[in-house]
């Protein structure tokens, strides 16, 4: 059963839509997706291989599985400056999906693997659109695989790390300016590495701390596949085939969370992401065949971002919990790079989530995040691109867990 | 249970049909009424564009644009004098195309794009509100009878006029007042110094200043008798414009292997030169390897007796577009044949047309001030884009041929991006005098100049 659900899961389209944050996508437990998307200072199981690989061995129960999915359904609107043209995407609905499974070894040591989508970005504007010069289309993926070692000291302390196997493709389309539906299609893939760290304290009964920090991932394509479609008379110049180099940051986080256990039945935690932007200065692409008129240098001068949250948790009974979370995602974007390919604002998210538990081997996980993007008047001053951008996105995502 | 989820899942519903929605432009007419808009001008005006007044070309006018935008401030429908025919009312379109030249070598560039022109009986017999004539000076919106075809061979005519005139003897500026106009643009002023301009100063003379700034005058009196409010545009710096910037002075381009022809030519030009020094004249004629200044002929050489009036040009000159290339390829055009004054803007010559420019511009900007009109500076915008280039939507422009994106294929007409970005600087214009919200459009939405 499992094993088909997996199956299921991996085949489904995995292309994430943008929503804040860049293209971060933090949707890596339902039952932390609930709770504010905080979970470095949490221990609920197999998860904790990307919240807190600290957490892991502190785990309850010896073997412990999960799995889910969520379905990003994102819009963006945007208006052009001084104009009343509104322009919106048709972003297809996106399903960023984790697999986690964990056993302990001993009472020390636990191990696990986890395959999980952190990063991704979608964005369908029409093929008209006013910016389409800038972008019509891009699909950026990418699918971790991380296998996981934690220890702890003592029932308090852990520590644990895993190496982190990242696999990536991208597909940008752009209009050119030239007759005949002129465009440019960009393609790629590749494969890189990283590593997860992370260490969890549970100072008392009540009170746990966690830190966890993710290492930035270069993620490098060489040899992509670029297509040109331009009028005849202009393909000596810009050949239709050609090969393109490029290269996407998928930046470092640090997290650092606390919870404490309230009451019996109530779970508060607080949690600041720093995730390091800074490493996004710009998006260049560098082509095999006529470079000197093709390479391109885009500034993206992205900055480093806190992201506070908050979640609770309330134990009904024994068989269901309610969650309910939020936080506050700034941009990293720049004031003078702000482009369309990620239309990342300042946003304000509430979280809901809910687990039940038929059994008390298996529990499912649901959630549903709100993600409002902050109306804003943006521009990408390279192109002289200006307008007022608007994002809502829903994020409903259920989950199960197993333990043994 | 099972309600909570019900619950749940109608929440969830409920929530998610909510669309974001951008709503930060309200338009508005603010203080000026744009009912009835009525352009007036030129070719510019009216849409001209590759050598020709063709139905898209036309369709992308900024006056169609402006006009199209200004239904959304309370202006009605925006007329224009439909050309029906892709290949124009006169001869003359171009389009991109491959040509072989006298050398044999094939390349791209504007050829001829001939077919089935408008048919002449065609006339329109509806009321327009674009008033924009190919051609048309200053003086010539105010002469009666400017659309009558019986004047046409004595030149007081103007085909593209007579096509849509309501009546054989009527002005335009009184056709114009006929709509009983609330807004009017007035673009003109262009061919008082181009005329002059493309024929190399040989074949117009320029408007004297008094007589621009009376015409003038009358012009914005007559259109402001009736309340109407408007905007007035001024002369660009023509000498910019593609037309006059793409053929350099230095095109004799003398290859390594061919000192031979160097040596010829300055054994050629050395009794020239020795008469030169001889009359105390600083002309001297001299070739190298690389590039040369064409050889030009110059009417205005003072001193100098007729038969030695050509000398080499100087980098301050322009040649103009319609330089025939095979003559300096094949015919020793520039370098054993001086290029006749045609096909050359001296140095005089542009000087008369600045001063003229900058005299007129006065006369416009201060008919602006006086009447409370908006006022688009074209002149500093064209100077500008010239000197440094302008993006907007991603689209780069500038005043190079063909790949500037900002001139159509006759190098002087603007593409219809060009024309997109003109309607914009207009809207700007109007919406800061008036506190009127036009809303601007998509440059990108217009389509580039076409290649095949």
């Amino acid at each position: 059963m499992r094993k088909i659900t997996l199956f299921l899961l991996s085949s489904l389209l995995f292309s994430m839509t943008m929503y804040a944050g860049g293209y971060q996508v933090r949707l890596q437990g339902n039952k932390q997706n609930g709770m504010g998307l905080v979970g470095t200072s949490l221990n609920m199981g197999s998860s904790s291989i990307f919240y807190n690989p600290g957490a892991l061995s502190l785990m309850k129960d010896k073997l412990h599985f999960e799995l889910g999915a969520s379905g990003i359904m994102s819009n963006v609107d945007f208006q052009r400056a001084g104009s009343n043209e509104n322009y919106q995407t048709d972003n297809p609905m996106s399903t960023p999906f984790y697999v986690y499974g964990a056993g302990k070894i001993n009472d020390m040591i636990a191990v696990g693997v986890g395959v999980y989508t952190p990063y991704g970005s979608t964005s369908k504007w029409d093929d008209d659109w006013t910016g389409k010069l800038l972008i019509q289309n891009i699909a950026l993926k990418a699918i971790f695989v991380q296998p996981t070692i934690s220890f702890n000291f003592n029932e308090k302390f852990g520590i644990g790390a895993g190496f982190i196997l990242a696999m990536g493709d991208v597909e940008i389309n752009k209009a050119l300016n030239y007759s005949g539906d002129a465009e440019a299609n960009l393609k790629g893939s590749t494969t890189s590495y990283g590593f997860n760290i992370g260490a969890f304290y549970k100072a008392s009964e009540k009170l746990a701390f966690g830190v966890d920090y993710r290492s930035e991932i270069m993620m490098k394509m060489e040899g992509g596949d670029a297509t040109f479609t331009v009028p005849s008379a202009l393909q000596t110049t810009i050949p239709k085939a050609n090969k393109f180099d490029a290269e996407l940051p998928l930046p470092a986080n640090l997290d650092f969370s606390v919870s404490y256990q309230a009451t019996e039945q109530l779970l508060l935690a607080f949690e600041l992401d720093w995730v390091m932007w800074g490493t996004y200065k710009s998006l260049d692409f560098t082509f095999e065949e006529q470079g000197a008129l093709l390479n391109s240098t885009n500034p993206r001068e992205y900055k480093d971002t806190f992201i506070p949250r908050i979640g609770a948790q309330y134990s009904l009974n024994d068989q269901f919990q309610l969650r309910a979370g939020m936080y506050y995602d700034q941009s990293p974007t720049n004031e003078k790079y702000f482009t369309p390919e990620t239309v990342s604002l300042n946003t304000f998210a509430y979280t809901l989530g809910l687990s039940y538990s038929p059994i008390e081997k298996l529990s499912i996980d649901v959630s549903f995040l709100q993600l409002f993007g902050q109306t804003a008047e943006k521009e990408y001053t390279p192109s002289n691109f200006k307008g007022t951008y608007q994002t809502i996105v829903y994020i409903p995502g259920i989950g199960v867990s197993f333990k043994f | 249970m099972k309600i909570r989820y019900l619950f749940y899942l109608a929440l969830l519903a409920f929530i998610v049909s909510c669309k974001p929605e951008v709503n930060e432009f309200t338009p508005s007419n603010g203080s000026a009424d744009f009912k009835t808009y009525v352009a007036l001008g030129n070719s510019l005006t009216a849409g001209y564009a590759d050598g020709a007044l063709y139905t898209s070309g036309q369709s992308y006018s900024w006056a169609n644009i402006l006009g199209q935008q200004l239904t959304t401030v309370g202006g009605q429908p925006f007329v224009q004098p439909v050309v029906t025919s892709e290949f124009g009312v006169l001869p003359g379109k171009r389009k991109l195309g491959f040509s072989v030249d006298c050398l044999g070598v094939t390349s791209l560039g504007p050829v001829l794009d001939n077919g089935e022109l408008d048919p002449w009986s065609n006339h329109i017999d509806y009321a327009v509100n674009n008033m924009g004539v190919p051609g048309a000076k200053v003086a010539h919106l105010l002469a009666p009878g400017y659309g009558n075809a019986a004047n046409l061979q004595a030149g007081l005519a103007n085909p593209y006029f007579v096509k849509f005139a309501a009546s054989p003897d009527i002005s335009v500026v009184a056709q114009a007042m006929s709509m009983s106009p609330t807004f009017f643009s007035l673009w003109i002023g262009n061919n008082d110094v181009l005329g002059y301009a493309t024929s190399g100063g040989a074949g117009d003379v320029i408007t004297p200043t008094e007589q621009f700034g009376q015409y003038y005058n009358m012009l914005a009196q007559t259109l402001v008798t009736g309340g109407a409010k408007g905007v007035l545009a001024n002369i660009p710096s023509i000498t910019n414009a593609a037309f006059f910037t793409t053929i350099p002075y230095n095109v004799i381009a003398i290859p390594d292997s061919m000192q031979y022809a160097v040596d010829f030519l300055n054994a050629s030009y050395a009794p020239y030169n020795a008469a030169m020094e001889q009359m105390g004249k600083l002309y001297r004629i001299h070739f190298e390897l690389g590039p040369n200044p064409m050889v030009i002929m110059d009417p205005g050489m003072e001193g100098v007796p007729a038969q030695l009036q050509f000398r080499q040009m100087t980098s301050n000159e322009l040649a103009l577009l319609t330089l025939p290339q095979d003559s300096i390829k094949c015919a020793t055009w520039g370098s054993g044949v001086p290029v006749p004054n045609q096909y050359i803007l001296t140095e005089a010559e542009i000087d008369n047309i600045t001063a003229a420019t900058i005299a007129f511009n006065n006369i416009i900007k201060q008919t602006a001030d006086v009447n409370g009109l908006a006022f688009v500076d074209f002149n500093a915008i064209m100077v500008d884009i010239s000197a440094n280039g302008l993006i907007f939507d991603g689209i780069t422009f500038s005043t190079k041929f063909v790949t500037g994106n900002l001139f159509s294929l006759d190098g002087i007409h603007l593409t219809p991006q060009g024309n997109a970005l003109v309607a914009n600087y207009f809207i700007d214009a109007i919406n800061a005098q008036y506190t009127a919200q036009i809303p601007k459009v998509s440059v990108a939405n217009y389509p580039p100049i076409v290649f095949p």
